[in-house]
């Protein structure tokens, strides 16, 4: 398989204390792509994300954005992470800013756009997420989908060249699952390059490039999702497949 | 919201009723208290233009016949012109309770807030807190007091120009205790609301490219400060009463005032009660603002259910 470059994460390793979270982490996503992390809890997935970002450290291994090396300690990490945007499981909206508070806060203080033109921005990306009606609410106001949608609309407003979810939908009510993989379903359709964690193995199946497939800090597996969902080359692979299925 | 247009029974509309009698009460009361404050402050900066500086507003003479009138309040005439003879000294007095207590708790307030944050993300920086907070929270305000005052002679270095602002040097002594005492109990309430402010917030801000610096100053501090609003309050009610303390370094706030004419006149239980009933007064205040603080700026949403 030949590997994308735009996001090249090669060997990466990453230890917490003694306990090794990451093992020679390897795999690549060219512009546009969207890759799909899946893996048992624990076996470092949202470690993996934030490895790229820089909100944790990897000890070992190459991670390139755009052929700039993003764990070299040159690397100015505030402008780094304003080209990654980030979506958490717990939406993690700041709790005492309105909607629009909550999207421009990065546009006012990190890109320094002025008031008006940051809520502007704001108000858009919101409108993007089908939240125009909820520019005023607070996060504790709206519903856990709306927030997620939010906190979408809060890391597209950067601007970002790559988006990282961290299993947007997993704190979520079933019913409310649907409107943020619609939001998700419309990045990859703008084009938006994407890697997510996430085990909505329908979406996978639907618009991932490539499946990685993570165990124990391990690449385990990874290939395209048809392959990997159908025909599993590793044992553990199909097995875990299977735990996920039946929760379904 | 659906129980908002439930209608309400018999004893509620009662209670109701009983409640906002008892709140017209505390408003006119306080209307009264700090009416006659603020009158008595400024005849004193315009020099006497209502009644003569340091002379009550009305003659003690005609408060004393005008009870002596009433059946009922015949008893107490004598009292009553005595409050109304101390009023004046009364007034001064608390004007520098009130000054004292207000400056120094902004001032510790912007000293506390550095050091609850440097206790929480700090590294060296929470050692130097911890020192701080634990050093001036474990050691008498009042040995504080005198170190400043007779151990370092502090008073003897206020600058001429600052010291003309004041009747006595001293009160400068008086709110720098204060201040680095009041400072060290602030940072205590206001580095608890900073742990309960939820990591992922500082997470969310640093993945939008703030540093940690900005992540605090704009996610953490906006949300920990309202959060701290009811403890916070029990430093201000502290205050206003510990700011009595400054009277032993001899600065005449309100407590130093009533003791001085307690010893003149021997009257302590009347003396005693009125200065209870002022510092009663100052404490509703500060509670009942703060009160209406923390209500204004409460998050939506989230405001509600914190509600008692
Ligand atoms: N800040 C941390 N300090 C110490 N250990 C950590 C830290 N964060 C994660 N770990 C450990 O690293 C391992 C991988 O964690 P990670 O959160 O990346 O897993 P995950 O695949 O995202 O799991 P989940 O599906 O439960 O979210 C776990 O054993 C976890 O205990
Ligand atoms: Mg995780």
């Amino acid at each position: 398989m030949t590997d994308g470059d735009f996001l090249r994460v090669s060997d990466v390793s990453k230890w917490y204390g003694d306990e090794q979270v990451l093992d020679e982490v390897s795999f690549g996503m060219d512009r546009g792509d969207v890759t799909v992390l899946i893996g048992p809890s624990g076996s470092g997935k949202s470690t993996m994300l934030r490895c790229v970002n820089r909100l944790a450290e990897a000890q070992e291994g190459s991670i390139t954005l755009d052929g700039e090396e993003v764990l070299s300690p040159d690397t100015d990490v505030d402008e780094l992470r304003r080209e990654v945007g980030m979506v958490f499981q717990s939406f993690n909206l700041f709790a005492h800013l309105s909607a629009v508070g909550n999207v421009a806060l990065g546009p006012r203080r990190v890109l320094d756009l002025s008031e008006n033109e940051a809520r502007e921005r704001a108000a858009n990306q919101l409108e993007r997420v089908g939240l125009a009606d909820q520019l005023d609410s607070y996060p504790a106001e709206l519903s856990g989908g709306q927030q997620q949608r939010v906190g979408i609309a809060r890391a597209l407003a950067m601007e970002p060249k790559l988006m990282l979810f961290d299993e947007p939908t997993s704190a979520l009510d079933p019913e409310l699952i649907g409107e943020v993989l619609e939001v998700m379903r419309s990045l990859v359709d703008e084009g938006m390059t994407m890697l997510v964690v996430t085990h909505e193995m329908s979406f996978a199946r639907a618009v991932a490039d490539e499946v990685v497939f993570l165990d124990d800090g391990r690449v385990v597996e990874r290939g395209p999702p048809e392959q990997l969902f159908e025909r599993p080359e590793n044992e553990r692979t199909g097995r875990f497949l299977e735990r996920i299925a039946s929760h379904d | 919201m659906a129980g908002a247009t439930r209608p309400r029974t018999v004893g509620e509309r009662v209670a109701d009723a009983d409640a906002s009698a008892g709140k017209a009460l505390l408003v006119a009361a306080g209307a009264l208290f700090w009416g006659w404050l603020v009158v008595s402050w400024v005849n004193r900066w315009l020099g006497g233009a209502i009644a003569p500086v340091g002379e009550p507003f009305v003659a003690p003479d005609a408060v004393e016949s005008a009870f002596a009138a009433v059946p009922g309040l015949a008893a107490v005439a004598a009292d009553a012109a005595f409050v109304v003879e101390l009023s004046p000294v009364l007034a001064q007095g608390t004007w520098l309770t009130v000054v004292i207590t207000g400056v120094s708790l902004v001032c510790g307030f912007f000293i506390a807030v550095p050091l609850a944050v440097a206790r929480v993300y700090g590294r060296f920086s929470a050692w130097l807190s911890l020192g701080y907070t634990e050093l001036l929270r474990g050691t008498p305000l009042l040995a504080q007091l005198f170190v400043l005052y007779y151990g370092l002679n502090l008073a003897a270095s206020v600058p001429a120009s600052l010291s003309g602002v004041f009747p006595r040097d001293v009160v400068w002594v008086a709110i720098l205790g204060f201040t680095l005492n009041g400072a060290a109990y602030q940072a205590e309430y206001i580095r608890g609301a900073v742990e309960s402010v939820d990591e992922g917030q500082i997470t969310a801000g640093r993945a939008i490219g703030l540093s940690k610096i900005e992540s605090i100053y704009y996610v953490v501090l906006p949300q920990a400060l309202r959060y701290a609003i009811p403890s916070w309050t029990n430093e201000f009610v502290y205050l206003i009463k510990y700011s009595s303390l400054a009277g032993f370094i001899t600065v005449p706030e309100l407590y130093y005032r009533a003791n001085q004419v307690a010893t003149d006149t021997f009257r302590y239980t009347a003396v005693f009660l009125i200065l209870g009933a002022m510092y009663l007064a100052l404490v509703l205040t500060a509670s009942k603002f703060m009160e209406r603080v923390d209500a204004r700026v409460a998050i939506p949403g989230l405001g509600a259910n914190r509600e008692r």
